[in-house]
C-alpha cells in the first residue's frame, strides 16, 4: 500500500467521520423544513443508519492509523477566511489523534444507544421528530469539537452542542418551568462562550492562527510543547477555563446542571451524565501543553476541581430526586477529573472520561427504576438498606451539620450568588446606559431640558 | 373606659424592625399578660415620615387604640386586630414613640397584649385559651377539611386507584364538574374540539345528542327565544356546528380580514343561504316600495351592489354587534382567593413559582423515605420546627425574597407561637377575613397539592410508609407555606408593582384592579356578537326578523346563547358520547340475556380469575379454546386480606384493596428439608445485595467512585446495549443466572395460628386462625356462586405484571391487591380449600367440595401471559393428567390472548402471528426504553356482575371487569350481593375514574407524559428537576382510553339494588351522584333497568339483532380502536 493511497483513504474516512452526522441532520431536519412528516420508523433507521456509518469510519480511521503509526492526522478543509499578508487565517481543520479518536468513538456509541432508547422510549410523543433532530444537531457538535485541528472549529462545534442541549431542556415546550431552565441555562453557556470566544480571539492575535498546533506545538497530543510565552499562557488558559467551567458546570456554574433534568431522560442522559458535560474536561485536554508551560494555570485548575468536587459530593448527598442525585454524582467526577488533568494525568483523565460516561448512561437511562432496584436490594439483604451515618456527620461538629446540610440543600446558594454579583449589577448596569443614552439622546435632539427629564422618568417607569 | 398609658419606646431600629422596649411596663397584672419584647415590623425600610408606612403587626387579638405622635396624643378608634383593621393608615406619620391601650374592660376580654412567652401563669392561659382556641380550631378544620380534597394517592410503589375528585364524592358528578376549574384549575371534559371529531366519526350521533338535550331541558325546551327558534333547535345547533371564538382582537380582525361578511359559514346548507338572500332582497325591495328607505335599508341596498350575500352578512354582524353592545352582560366575578393568583393573572407575576421551589425542596426532603445519604436534621421535631431550624441555620446564601425570614422565626420562635397560631397571624397579616378563611386556606393547600397529599397521606396513612409523618404535620405545612408567601408577597408587591399598600390590602387591591381591567367585558361582547353572528347564519336567521327584535329580546337571546357556555356544551357532548356506549352495552348484554344460557354441564375444570377487565379477554379465550370449561371472577384478593412477605422478601406488603387494613401476617417458608440450602443462598443474596448497594452508593460518590468508574465504565454499555436491543435474552440470562441464588421452589405460606395469640408480625402472631381460614375459604365460594358442580380441578388466579424502569409498575398490578401482584392470596385460598378440616366444617354448612376435586393457586402475569403455579409438588397424582391439560390449555390461552393485546400496540404489526404476538408481548416487559409494558385496565368501560352463563360467548373487547354471582344463591335481602358490591362499587368506580380524569387531562389530573417523570424521596414522581409531585395515571397508560364513567350492569332486580344502596351509604353516593352508571339486569327476563335521575327506569332495547363472529379474532382483527361488542358462535 503506497504512502498516496493511506493518507487518501485516511481522509476519505476522516471527512466521512463529519460528514455523517452532518448528512443525518440535514436528511432529519429538510423534511422537517419543508413539512413532509417522516414516519417514526424512518426518522430513528435514518439515525440508526448515520450513526453506524460514522462509527465505523471513526474505526477505520483508528485501524488504519494503527497500521501506519501515525500518530496524528490533520485535514484541512481550507480557510473560511485568510489575510496572507499579515498570516491570518480563519480556517476549518479536523484532527485525529489519540485524544479525539476515543472522544468520536464514545460519542457515536453513546448517540447510538440513545437513539436506539429513544425510539421506543419517545414512541408516539409529539416532539419524537424534534428530539431526533436535536439529537442528531448534538451528535454534530459532539464530533465537530472532538475532531476540530483549529479554535475556531472547535468553537463551532461547541456552540451547535450548546444550542442543542438548551433546546432538549426546553423540549417540553407546553410547561413553564422547562422553557425557563432551557434559558437560564442558555444564558450560562453565553457566558461561558464569551471567555471562549476571548481566548480564541487572543490566539489568533498571537498566533495569527486559532491552529491547535500553534498553541500547543507540534508534537502530537499530548507530548506537545507551547511557544507562546508564559504571561499570555495563563491569559488564555484562564479564559479556556472559564469556558470549560461553563460547559462542565463547574463552581460557579454549577447551578444549570440539574435544571437540565427537565428533557426526556434520555436527553439528560447523554448530555449531562455522558458527553456534553465532559466537554470542558475535553477542552482542558485539548490545551493541556499550555498547562505544562503555566504552573499556576494548573493550580488553578486543581483548585476549580477541587472546589467543585467538595461541592458537588456535599451536594449529591442531600439531593432527594434521583436525577439531581445523578447530576452531582456526575459533576463529582468530572470535577475529580479536571484534578486529574489539572496534575498531568491526561490517560487517565481520558480513560476516566470514557468510563464514566458510560457507566453515567447507563444509570441516567436505568434512573426511572430507582424503586425496583432499591426494592431488589433490599430483599437481597433481607432488611433496609443499611443507613451508613455519612462520613459528613461524623466529621462535622454537631453546630456545623445543620448549617452545612442547608448549604448543600440550598446547592452553595450558587444561582443566588450568581444572580445577586453577577447578572443584577449587569443588568443594572445595562439599564443605566440605556438610561444615561435617553437622557443623551433626549438632550441633543432638545432645547427643553424639561422633556428630557419627563422621558426619563417614563423611560424608568 | 380606656385608660391610655404609655406603652414602651422604640428602642431600636434595626434593618427591618421596629422594637419596642416594654421593660418599663408595669409587672403583669392579674386580668393580662403584656408582651415583653413586642415587634411592629415594617417591610424593608422603617420609614415613620413614608406616607403609608407598612405595619407588620405581630401579636394576635390584640386591640391597639392608640399611637401617639409626637407628643400629641392622637387617639384612633379602638379595634379589634380584626383582618378589616385599617390603622396602619392613621398612625403615618411622624410615629416616634408608641402608645397601647390596654382596655381591661372593654366589650372583649382578650384586649390585651398577649405572649404566650410569659402565658405559663394559669390565669392567663386560660384566659388566652377560650378566647381564641376556638378561632384556632376553626384554622384546623378548615385545613383538615380542604385536606380532603387533596390527591389521595400514597407512596407511588403502592398505587392507589382511586377518584381523584374523591372530596367531591358528596356532590352530584355534574355539579362536583363545575367547580373543578376554579379549585384545581384541570379541565373537567374533553375540548370541545375532540367531541366534535367524534361526532364527524360517529361516536356521537345526532340522535343521541338530540336525546341528552331534550332531556337536560325537559319541558323549557319547546320555549321560544326572542322569537327566532325554540330553546332546543338553538342547542342542538349550536353543538352541531363548531363556533369559532377567540380574543376580541382576534375576532376583529377575522371580520376585517377574512371572507367572514363575504360569504356565508361553509357549514350554512345552500337552502338557508338562499333563502336568506331571496328574502332580504324582498324585504328591502317591499320597503322601498312603501317607500321607506332608513339607514339600514339604504346600507342593505348600497352594499348589494357588491353582492346580496355581503350585503345580509353585513347588515346581520352590525346589527347583531350594535345590539350585543346595549345588553347587559355582565359576568360575576370569579371569586379568588388568594392574592398569588391574582397577580399571576393580573400582572402574570409568578409569586407561587418562588415559594413553591422552596417548599418543593424542603418537602422532598421531609417525606424522603431514605434516599437522600444525609436525612434531613430535626426531622423528628416536626415539618414547622425543621423548617425554622433549616432557615435559621444559613441566613447567608438566602434569597432575596427571603431576606428577614430568619429573623421572623426567631420572632416566632421567641414567642413560642404554635404553627396554628402563626397560621392565624398570618391570615390577619394577608387581610384574609373568617369568612374567607376557608376559601384560602383550601387554595392554599390545593396550589402545591401532589405534595401536600403526600403529606397528608404519610400523615393518616403512616401504616404504608417508613418514615411517617407526624400528627399535625399538614397544618405545620400551612404555617410554613403562608410565612413564605407572605414574605414572598410582599418583595413582589415592593419591587414588581411598586405598591407600598400594606400586605391585608393587597388582595382588596388586586381585586378592584381586576374588576377595573376593561379587557373582559370587551371581549365577552366581541365574542358573544360573533357567536350569534354565526348562530344567525346556519339558523337561517332573516336581516328584518333582527331588525325587529326588541331589546328585551336581544337580552333574552344573549342569555340564551351565554347560557349554553363552552362549559354546558362539553357538559351535553360528554353526556351524548356516554350515551352511545352505554346503549352499544346494554343492548348486546339484552340480546345475548337473552340467548341460551351456556354452561358445561360437567366442567373439565374451573379457573377463578381477578375481576380485572385484562381477564376479561382471558377468560373468553379459555372458554374459546376448550368449551368444557367454567370461569369465574371475583376481587383478585379473594377476600384474604393480609401483610404477606415471601422467602426471598425482605418486608411485608398488604395485599388487599388500598381503602382495607390488614389485620392478619402471613410468611412464605422454604420446607425444612431445603433450609440448609436456603440459608446458603440468603447469604449469597446478602453479599451480592451488599456488593450492589456499595456500587450504588460508591458511584454517587465522590473518590472511590473514581476508581470505580474508570475501571468499570466501559463494561456499563454491555447491559444496555444488551437490554436494549436483545431485551428478552438478556432477561432470560438474568433469571437464569438468579435461579442459583433464589430460594429454594419448595415453599410453604405459614397460614395457622393458634387461637390463643392475636394476630401481629412476630413469629408466634402469623397467619389465621382455623375458624377465619373457614369463613374466608366458604365466603370466597359462596362470593361467586361456586357451590355445586366442582370440577376435578379448580384453579385460582391472581395477576400482577413484570416491567422495566418504570416508576408506575404498581399501577400495573392487581388493583385489589394495593398495587402488588396476588399470587400470594390466590395461592393462599386454594391451600384453606384443600384443607380437609376446611372441607369438613364447610361440608357442614353445606358446601360440599368433593373429594376428588384440588385447587391450585397461580399468577397470570398479564404482560408475559405467563403463569407460575404455586405448590404443585402437592398435586395428587390422580390430577396430573387434568393438569397437564391445563396447562397446554393455558399455552394456547397465552398465544391468543397476546394477539388481542397486540393490536392496541402501535409498534406491533396488525397482521402478527399469535405466536409472534406473544414474542412481542413479552419483549417489551423486558425493554428498557419501553414506556408502554402493557395497557393495564387502560379500556375499562363496563362492569358486570352475574352469571357468566348469561353473558358468556360474547366479545367485550376487555372493556368489562367481570364480577361473579349467582342471585339464586342468594338470599331475600340479597346479603351475598350487597358485600360483593360493597367492594366492587367503590373498587372499580375508582379505577375507572382515575382512568378517565387522567385520559381528560392528561397533565391536570394525570400524571403527564412519563419521558421528563423524576422519582422523588422514593415515593412519587416529579416532571424534571424541580415540580410538584404528579399524582394520577401517565399519558402513556391512558392514551388510548376512552374516558367515559364505569357502567355497572348488575344481574338482579332493581328493588333489591335499591335496598343495598339504602343500606350502604358508599354505594348509595356513588350511584345516586352518579359517579358511575347502574342498570339492572333481571334474573329472570332479560328486562334492563338503568338508573336515571334517583330511579330505576326500563331500558329498551333499540338494536333488535346481535352483531354475530366466528372467532374473538374475527371481532377485533385489523382494528386498533374500540369494537363493537359481538356474540362469537354460530350464527
Amino acid at each position: 500500500m503506497n504512502a498516496m493511497n493511506v493518507v487518501n483513504i485516511m481522509e476519505a474516512l476522516g471527512y466521512s467521520v463529519v460528514l455523517a452526522p452532518a448528512l443525518l441532520l440535514a436528511a432529519i431536519g429538510v423534511p422537517m423544513l419543508i413539512g413532509i412528516r417522516l414516519s417514526e420508523r424512518r426518522v430513528s433507521s435514518l439515525t440508526n443508519f448515520g450513526v453506524a456509518i460514522g462509527l465505523l469510519s471513526g474505526l477505520g480511521v483508528l485501524i488504519t492509523m494503527l497500521l501506519t503509526g501515525e500518530r496524528s492526522v490533520p485535514i484541512s478543509v481550507g480557510h473560511m477566511f485568510e489575510i496572507p499578508q499579515e498570516h491570518f487565517h480563519f480556517s476549518l481543520k479536523l484532527l485525529f489523534d489519540r485524544l479525539s479518536i476515543p472522544f468520536v468513538l464514545l460519542t457515536f456509541v453513546l448517540c447510538g444507544v440513545i437513539g436506539a432508547f429513544a425510539r421506543a422510549y419517545l414512541h408516539r410523543d409529539t416532539g419524537y421528530r424534534r428530539f431526533f433532530l436535536l439529537l442528531s444537531l448534538f451528535q454534530l457538535g459532539m464530533i465537530l469539537s472532538s475532531v476540530a485541528g483549529t479554535i475556531e472549529t472547535l468553537f463551532l462545534g461547541w456552540e451547535l452542542v450548546g444550542l442543542s442541549s438548551a433546546l432538549l431542556v426546553a423540549f417540553f415546550q407546553d410547561r413553564e418551568g422547562p422553557v425557563i431552565n432551557g434559558l437560564k441555562i442558555w444564558v450560562v453557556y453565553r457566558i461561558a462562550d464569551a471567555a471562549f470566544l476571548l481566548a480564541a480571539l487572543l490566539l489568533h492575535h498571537l498566533t495569527g492562527g486559532g491552529d491547535f498546533n500553534a498553541m500547543t506545538g507540534q508534537g502530537p497530543w499530548p507530548f506537545g510543547t507551547t511557544e507562546i510565552d508564559s504571561g499570555h499562557v495563563l491569559l488564555v488558559g484562564l479564559l479556556l477555563l472559564i469556558a470549560a467551567a461553563g460547559k462542565s458546570a463547574l463552581v460557579p456554574f454549577s447551578g444549570w446542571l440539574p435544571r437540565a433534568m427537565e428533557g426526556p431522560t434520555p436527553s439528560s442522559a447523554v448530555f449531562y451524565g455522558a458527553l456534553s458535560v465532559h466537554l470542558g474536561a475535553f477542552l482542558l485536554l485539548r490545551i493541556s501543553p499550555l498547562l505544562d508551560a503555566s504552573l499556576t494555570l494548573r493550580i488553578a485548575v486543581v483548585l476549580l476541581g477541587l472546589i467543585t468536587a467538595v461541592f458537588a459530593t456535599l451536594t449529591a448527598h442531600v439531593q432527594t430526586d434521583v436525577k439531581s442525585a445523578l447530576a452531582f454524582a456526575s459533576l463529582t467526577q468530572v470535577s475529580l477529573i479536571v484534578m486529574e488533568i489539572g496534575f498531568g494525568l491526561r490517560y487517565f483523565a481520558l480513560c476516566h472520561i470514557i468510563g464514566h460516561a458510560c457507566m453515567r448512561t447507563l444509570q441516567l437511562l436505568r434512573a426511572p427504576s430507582i424503586l425496583r432496584d432499591n426494592h431488589a436490594r433490599e430483599n437481597d439483604l433481607g432488611s433496609r438498606l443499611p443507613e451508613k451515618p455519612s462520613w459528613i456527620t461524623s466529621m462535622t461538629p454537631e453546630w456545623m451539620r445543620t448549617w452545612l446540610y442547608t448549604w448543600a440543600l440550598e446547592r452553595g446558594g450558587l444561582d443566588t450568588m450568581l444572580m445577586n454579583w453577577f447578572v443584577r449589577p449587569f443588568l443594572a448596569f445595562f439599564y443605566w446606559s440605556d438610561r444615561m443614552e435617553r437622557r443623551w439622546t433626549a438632550f441633543l435632539s432638545s432645547d427643553d431640558a424639561d422633556t428630557a427629564a419627563d422621558d426619563v422618568t417614563k423611560a424608568e417607569v | 373606659m380606656p385608660q391610655w398609658q404609655k406603652f414602651g419606646q422604640l428602642s431600636s431600629r434595626r434593618d427591618s424592625f421596629i422594637e419596642l422596649d416594654l421593660s418599663g411596663w408595669p409587672s403583669p397584672s392579674s386580668e393580662a399578660d403584656v408582651v415583653p419584647h413586642f415587634t411592629l415590623n415594617s417591610n424593608g425600610r422603617v420609614a415613620p415620615r413614608a406616607t403609608q408606612p407598612f405595619w407588620r403587626w405581630v401579636p394576635f387579638r390584640t386591640t391597639v387604640a392608640s399611637a401617639k405622635t409626637a407628643g400629641k396624643q392622637r387617639p384612633i378608634q379602638t379595634a379589634e386586630m380584626a383582618p378589616k383593621f385599617s390603622w396602619h393608615q392613621k398612625c403615618c406619620a411622624e410615629v416616634d414613640d408608641l402608645m397601647i391601650d390596654v382596655d381591661r374592660d372593654g366589650p372583649c376580654n382578650g384586649t390585651t397584649l398577649v405572649n404566650t412567652a410569659t402565658s405559663d401563669q394559669p390565669r392567663s392561659a386560660e384566659h388566652y385559651d377560650q378566647a381564641t382556641e376556638a378561632m384556632l380550631t376553626q384554622i384546623r378544620d378548615s385545613i383538615l377539611k380542604a385536606a380532603e380534597l387533596l390527591p389521595s394517592q400514597g407512596p407511588i410503589t403502592g398505587f392507589a386507584f382511586l377518584n381523584p375528585l374523591q372530596g367531591l364524592e358528596h356532590l352530584p358528578m355534574s355539579d362536583a364538574l363545575r367547580q373543578v376549574k376554579q379549585i384545581y384549575h384541570c379541565e373537567p371534559y374533553l375540548s370541545e374540539d375532540r367531541y366534535r371529531q367524534y361526532v364527524a366519526s360517529g361516536r356521537i350521533g345526532v340522535e343521541e345528542l338530540t336525546e341528552v338535550v331534550d332531556e337536560d331541558l325537559q319541558q323549557t325546551g319547546s320555549e321560544r327565544i326572542a322569537g327566532l327558534a325554540t330553546r332546543r333547535e338553538l342547542r342542538l345547533h349550536m353543538l352541531q356546528h363548531p363556533l369559532h371564538t377567540g380574543d376580541a382582537r382576534e375576532l376583529a380582525w377575522v371580520i376585517a380580514e377574512t371572507e367572514a361578511l363575504q360569504s356565508f359559514l361553509p357549514d350554512t346548507s345552500p337552502v338557508v343561504r338562499e333563502r336568506i338572500i331571496s328574502e332580504t332582497q324582498q324585504w328591502v325591495s317591499s320597503e322601498q316600495a312603501a317607500g321607506r328607505n332608513p339607514d339600514h335599508i339604504a346600507q342593505l341596498a348600497a352594499d348589494s351592489s357588491e353582492s346580496w350575500e355581503h350585503a345580509c352578512l353585513n347588515h346581520l354582524f352590525h346589527t347583531i354587534h350594535q345590539n350585543i353592545e346595549q345588553v347587559d352582560i355582565t359576568a360575576p366575578v370569579v371569586s379568588v382567593s388568594r392574592p398569588a393568583e391574582l397577580l399571576k393573572q393580573i400582572f402574570h407575576i409568578d409569586c407561587d413559582a418562588l415559594v413553591h421551589q422552596e417548599l418543593i425542596t424542603f418537602c422532598a426532603a421531609f417525606l424522603d423515605q431514605g434516599f437522600a445519604h444525609w436525612r434531613l436534621p430535626k426531622r423528628d421535631r416536626g415539618f414547622f420546627a425543621a423548617y425554622c431550624s433549616i432557615v435559621t441555620a444559613n441566613q447567608r446564601s438566602a434569597k432575596r425574597w427571603m431576606k428577614g425570614l430568619a429573623a421572623e422565626i426567631d420572632r416566632i420562635q421567641a414567642a413560642r407561637l404554635t404553627p396554628l397560631q402563626v397560621i392565624q397571624e398570618s391570615l390577619q397579616l394577608l387581610g384574609v377575613t373568617v369568612e374567607q378563611q376557608p376559601d384560602f386556606l383550601r387554595d392554599s393547600l390545593l396550589a402545591l397539592r401532589g405534595f401536600c397529599g403526600m403529606l397528608w397521606q404519610n400523615e393518616f396513612r403512616s401504616d404504608r410508609v417508613h418514615f411517617p409523618c407526624p400528627k399535625d404535620t399538614l397544618v405545620e405545612f400551612m404555617a410554613v407555606r403562608l410565612l413564605l408567601d407572605r414574605f414572598a408577597l410582599e418583595h413582589l408587591a415592593r419591587n414588581e408593582i411598586k405598591t407600598q399598600l400594606p400586605l391585608s390590602r393587597l388582595q382588596d387591591w388586586l381585586l378592584d384592579e381586576q374588576q377595573q381591567r376593561h379587557q373582559e367585558r370587551l371581549n365577552n361582547t366581541e365574542q358573544l356578537a360573533y357567536t350569534i353572528f354565526q348562530i344567525a347564519q346556519f339558523e337561517g336567521w332573516l336581516p328584518q326578523q333582527l331588525t325587529a327584535m326588541s331589546s328585551d329580546d336581544w337580552q333574552a337571546l344573549a342569555d340564551e346563547v351565554r347560557n349554553f357556555s363552552d362549559h354546558e356544551r362539553r357538559r351535553l357532548f360528554h353526556a351524548a358520547f356516554e350515551r352511545q356506549l352505554v346503549r352499544r352495552t346494554l343492548d348486546s348484554i339484552s340480546l345475548r340475556a337473552a340467548l341460551p344460557q351456556v354452561t358445561p354441564a360437567a366442567p373439565e375444570l374451573q379457573v377463578i380469575c381477578c375481576i380485572d377487565a385484562r381477564e376479561e379477554s382471558f377468560r373468553r379465550h379459555i372458554e374459546e379454546t376448550n368449551p368444557d370449561v367454567e370461569t369465574f371472577g371475583t376481587a383478585g384478593f379473594f377476600g384474604i386480606p393480609m401483610y404477606f412477605r415471601s422467602a426471598g422478601d425482605a418486608h411485608f406488603s398488604a395485599l388487599c384493596p388500598i381503602v382495607m387494613k390488614p389485620q392478619h401476617w402471613v410468611v412464605e417458608d422454604v420446607v425444612y428439608a431445603f433450609e440448609e440450602q436456603h440459608n446458603s443462598r440468603a447469604r449469597a443474596r446478602r453479599a451480592i445485595g451488599e456488593a450492589s448497594h456499595r456500587l450504588h452508593v460508591g458511584t454517587r460518590t465522590s473518590v472511590l467512585g473514581a476508581f470505580v468508574s474508570t475501571a468499570l465504565g466501559p463494561l456499563a454499555t454491555v447491559p444496555l446495549v444488551s437490554r436494549i436491543l436483545f431485551p428478552r435474552m438478556t432477561a432470560q440470562m438474568h433469571r437464569t443466572v438468579r435461579k442459583f441464588v433464589s430460594p429454594p421452589a419448595i415453599t410453604r405460606l405459614r397460614l395457622e395460628r393458634s387461637p390463643n395469640v392475636p394476630p401481629g408480625p412476630t413469629e408466634s402472631q402469623i397467619g389465621f386462625t382455623l375458624d377465619e381460614l373457614c369463613a374466608m375459604g366458604e365466603r370466597a365460594l359462596r362470593d361467586i356462586g361456586l357451590t355445586e358442580t366442582f370440577s376435578p380441578l379448580v384453579i385460582v388466579l391472581g395477576h400482577g405484571t413484570t416491567c422495566l424502569n418504570n416508576p408506575h409498575e404498581s399501577a400495573y398490578h392487581c388493583g385489589a391487591c394495593a398495587g402488588n401482584a396476588g399470587g400470594p392470596n390466590a395461592r393462599a385460598l386454594a391451600v384453606i380449600l384443600n384443607d380437609p378440616r376446611v372441607r369438613r366444617r364447610l361440608a357442614a354448612n353445606g358446601l360440599d367440595i368433593p373429594e376428588d376435586t384440588w385447587f391450585i393457586g397461580g399468577l397470570h402475569n398479564t404482560a408475559t401471559e405467563e403463569i407460575t403455579f404455586f405448590d404443585l409438588e402437592l398435586l395428587p397424582t390422580r390430577q396430573i393428567a387434568a393438569f397437564r391439560a391445563a396447562r397446554e390449555l393455558f399455552e394456547e390461552v397465552a398465544q391468543r390472548n397476546a394477539h388481542e393485546r397486540c393490536r392496541r400496540f402501535e409498534s406491533a404489526a396488525l397482521d402478527l402471528t399469535p405466536q409472534q404476538a406473544l414474542r412481542h408481548a413479552q419483549d417489551r416487559t423486558e425493554n428498557l426504553a419501553q414506556t408502554r409494558p402493557e395497557y393495564g385496565n387502560g379500556t375499562n368501560a363496563v362492569c358486570f356482575a352475574g352469571r357468566r352463563s348469561r353473558i358468556r360467548g360474547l366479545f367485550l373487547d376487555r372493556r368489562s371487569f367481570l364480577m361473579s354471582y349467582d342471585s339464586a344463591q342468594d338470599n331475600n335481602t340479597a346479603d351475598i350481593l350487597a358485600r360483593i358490591l360493597g367492594a366492587v362499587i367503590p373498587v372499580c368506580a375508582g379505577i375507572n375514574l382515575l382512568y378517565t380524569f387522567s385520559a381528560i387531562d392528561p397533565a391536570g389530573w394525570g400524571s403527564g407524559s412519563k419521558l421528563p417523570h423524576n422519582v422523588t424521596s422514593l415515593l412519587g414522581v416529579m416532571d424534571g428537576a424541580s415540580s410538584d409531585l404528579r399524582p394520577g395515571l401517565p399519558w402513556q397508560g391512558v392514551d388510548i382510553h376512552e374516558p367515559v364513567r364505569l357502567l355497572f350492569v348488575i344481574e338482579c332486580s332493581p328493588d333489591k339494588m335499591l335496598s343495598i344502596m339504602d343500606r350502604n351509604p358508599a354505594i348509595d353516593r356513588i350511584v345516586r351522584n352518579a359517579w358511575a352508571q347502574v342498570a339492572t339486569l333481571d334474573p329472570v327476563t332479560t328486562e334492563i333497568h338503568l338508573f336515571r335521575d334517583g330511579q330505576f327506569v326500563l331500558y329498551p332495547t333499540t338494536e333488535s339483532k346481535l352483531q354475530m363472529a366466528t372467532s374473538s379474532a374475527d371481532c377485533y382483527r385489523g382494528h386498533r380502536d374500540n369494537r363493537p361488542f359481538s356474540m362469537i358462535g354460530e350464527a
